[in-house]
């Protein structure tokens, strides 16, 4: 029976959402192979948006079924403070399955998505707040310019700003840097990257306020107001990680009739799964701090023998490429299959 | 940048959500005072809730912000394959705003809430979802015949009079017993749950062979997600007493609230039950005590809450 009464019901102050939420996506089901270096990157990225944002947001983690090892380290990071909501899922439901949560369920007016291997740099919320700003009809908008039309152009609600004297189309050709980093961020093959390099952006400007953007936004990262996410679930989520089924928001998002945008200069860059100097000396810039990256092996590395380097060389041949491949996934799914 | 293919890429389903999820919010800041049995309350909670499902669910648990031995027990629940969603919030979000995040984000079509101080019985979701299934203009089935105000189900009587094959019967249907156990489980004292008792009566509906009693509560309640999200999103910004909006907006919408009619949930407060209890507390005693005196009762609890919002604002 209840014994005295709950303190809880004396009229205390339940916690506000503040205007930003900001929502990362976790998976890391072992901490070796694909996901050697994952914790320390998504490290690196609760630290980079810390630095980075200059306005007071919620932060939530769904974590997609991590590993024991992951899910202690990200209680860690909750009790210090770093984490508003945590989200334990026992099992990976995907990602879209994923955001089926977050879009329905994150109380604040802007939610802005993130993959878990992203670093961010000052001003990224600004200028994708201005761009929301200029483009009311936006609906998701990236901090980096969008090199990939999800809807093979066939959009349709940027037409309705073809009519609009407010705006007005207008092509965008990053600089050559912009484009090299995010070749090097996807791990762009040199064919792909030449695309990038010969193909201008569509961009679109804002008149009155010369707000200028590109068209099209990343589901790598992006921010979307409530109103829209809450119009776009349930996403369907039947696979960890489908094209098809992330790609049901962009169809979604247009057929409601908001764009896709996302801004000129490149706010986030794609961390991936490696860690070099180039990003650490980044990273540094950005927070001050050098990030905590486990000791390297102290044993020098020896020259491959021979037999390796020939071995090396036949797994580069696109057949071998494809059988190990399947070898390297099947392990994974046995390795990590969840026995429900 | 990305080296090789994430293998997360070649996982061909994820598993598909349960057609219940039941969802437990839970509120423990420190295992003292007011909270002191109350994490072996939760674990008799879970314990009971384990047992006497059967049927296939999700566990969600939604932690508001408990002390951190409350949330090493649900991580070890998690752990342990019982919880499929344990949500850690860093600070007390409110029931109402508990409420937002788990009824606008659970996957299951039917959700089963409960506080974390319900005791679950045998049958009560099968109970409670073959009441929702006969009626389908139920909005909320609580596992426990209640005796609530009648502007609360007004609707519901207002439909069982008019709607067909629907046949009403008035009477004393709950055992004095089973009022008398949950009313005094609210902190009630024994004179004023017989003055109750003696002044109201039960309705009983039987439609599609499913007989069930009219009133539902808050505390415990299985629905459709489909009729909780035209409520969303609550009021949330206290910990708690908003919640009882839930009742009044599903009235007012014309849903039906109703109840089994057996007992298959058991609110036990802040204490355990007799039957598992595992510290004897100190025998009360019938005898009035000095602190029971309105005015020195009130400067305690004053003080009382003086210091736990002083623990509530660290």
């Amino acid at each position: 029976m209840r014994t005295g009464r709950n303190p809880a019901k004396s009229g205390l102050e339940a916690y506000t959402p503040k205007e930003l939420g900001i929502a990362l996506i976790l998976y890391i089901p072992s901490q070796d192979g694909y996901f050697a270096n994952a914790l320390e990157i998504f490290k690196m990225q609760i630290a980079s948006l810390k630095a980075a944002t200059s306005q007071p947001y919620d932060l939530l983690v769904f974590d997609n079924g991590s590993c024991r090892a992951i899910v202690n380290e990200l209680r860690e990071l909750y009790q210090a403070g770093e984490i508003t909501w945590l989200v334990l899922s026992r099992h990976n439901i995907g990602k879209a399955g994923a955001w089926n949560w977050i879009f329905a369920s994150l109380p604040n007016p802007y939610i802005a998505y993130a993959d878990a291997d992203v670093l961010f740099r000052p001003g990224w919320i600004e200028a994708c707040q201005e761009i929301l700003k200029a483009f009311p009809q936006a609906g998701m908008v990236s901090a980096q310019p969008n090199f990939y039309d999800v809807m093979d152009g066939q959009g349709q609600a940027q037409r309705a700003l073809e009519n609009n004297s407010d705006y007005q189309a207008e092509s965008y050709q990053p600089s050559i840097e912009v484009i090299d980093e995010y070749c090097l961020g996807i791990g762009a093959t040199p064919e792909l990257a030449e695309r990038f390099h010969q193909q201008p952006l569509p961009g679109i400007q804002h008149l009155p306020t010369e707000t200028r953007a590109v068209l099209g936004a990343s589901h790598m990262q992006f921010l979307i107001p409530n109103s829209v996410a809450r119009q776009v679930t349930p996403l369907p989520a039947t696979k960890a990680l489908l094209r098809a089924e992330t790609m049901s928001l962009d169809h979604k998002i247009d057929q409601l009739g908001y764009l896709h945008l996302s801004t000129r200069q490149p706010y986030v860059f794609h961390m991936g799964n490696t860690i070099n100097e180039r990003l650490l000396t980044e990273f540094q810039q950005i927070t001050g701090a050098a990030p905590a990256i486990p000791k390297a092996n102290p044993n020098p590395q020896k020259q491959p023998s021979l037999i390796r380097r020939w071995l090396s060389r036949m797994a580069r041949t696109p057949g071998a490429q494809r059988q190990l491949q399947r070898i390297y996934n099947l392990l994974f799914q046995i390795l990590h299959s969840d026995n429900r | 940048m990305r080296l090789g293919q994430n293998p997360a890429k070649s996982i061909e389903h994820v598993p598909q959500p349960a057609p219940v999820t039941v969802a437990i919010v839970t509120y423990i800041p420190f295992l003292g005072g007011y909270y002191a049995e109350s994490l072996e309350v939760l674990k008799v909670c879970l314990e009971s809730l384990y047992q006497h499902t059967p049927q296939p669910y999700d566990l969600l648990i939604f932690d508001n912000a408990s002390c951190s031995e409350v949330q090493d027990y649900l991580k070890n629940e998690r752990e342990a394959g019982r919880i499929q969603y344990l949500i850690l919030a860093g600070q007390n979000y409110g029931k109402g705003g508990a409420w937002n995040f788990i009824f606008q984000g659970a996957p299951g079509e039917y959700i089963a809430y409960a506080d974390s101080d319900i005791q679950f019985f045998p049958g009560w979701l099968e109970r409670s979802l073959e009441i929702l299934q006969a009626y389908p203009q139920a909005g909320m089935v609580s596992a426990r015949p209640l005796r609530t105000p009648a502007a609360l189900y007004s609707s519901t009587l207002d439909w069982a009079k008019i709607a067909e094959d629907v046949q009403i019967e008035e009477g004393s249907f709950i055992l004095w017993e089973i009022y008398r156990d949950h009313v005094l489980s609210l902190g009630i004292s024994e004179e004023q749950a017989r003055q109750w008792y003696d002044s109201r009566v039960d309705t009983r509906l039987t439609h599609q062979g499913v007989q069930a009693l009219i009133g539902a509560a808050h505390f415990q309640f299985t629905l459709r997600k489909v009729v909780i999200q035209e409520f969303l999103p609550f009021q949330m910004d206290r910990p708690m007493g908003q919640v009882r909006a839930l009742d009044e907006l599903m009235n007012t919408a014309g849903w039906l609230r109703l109840a089994t009619c057996e007992p298959l949930v058991r609110h036990m407060g802040n204490t355990l039950p007799d039957s598992v209890k595992v510290t004897q507390l100190a025998a009360a005693t019938s005898r009035p005590r000095l602190w029971d005196q309105p005015v020195l009762r009130r400067t305690l609890l004053r003080i009382y809450d003086a210091i736990f919002r002083l623990y509530y604002a660290r």
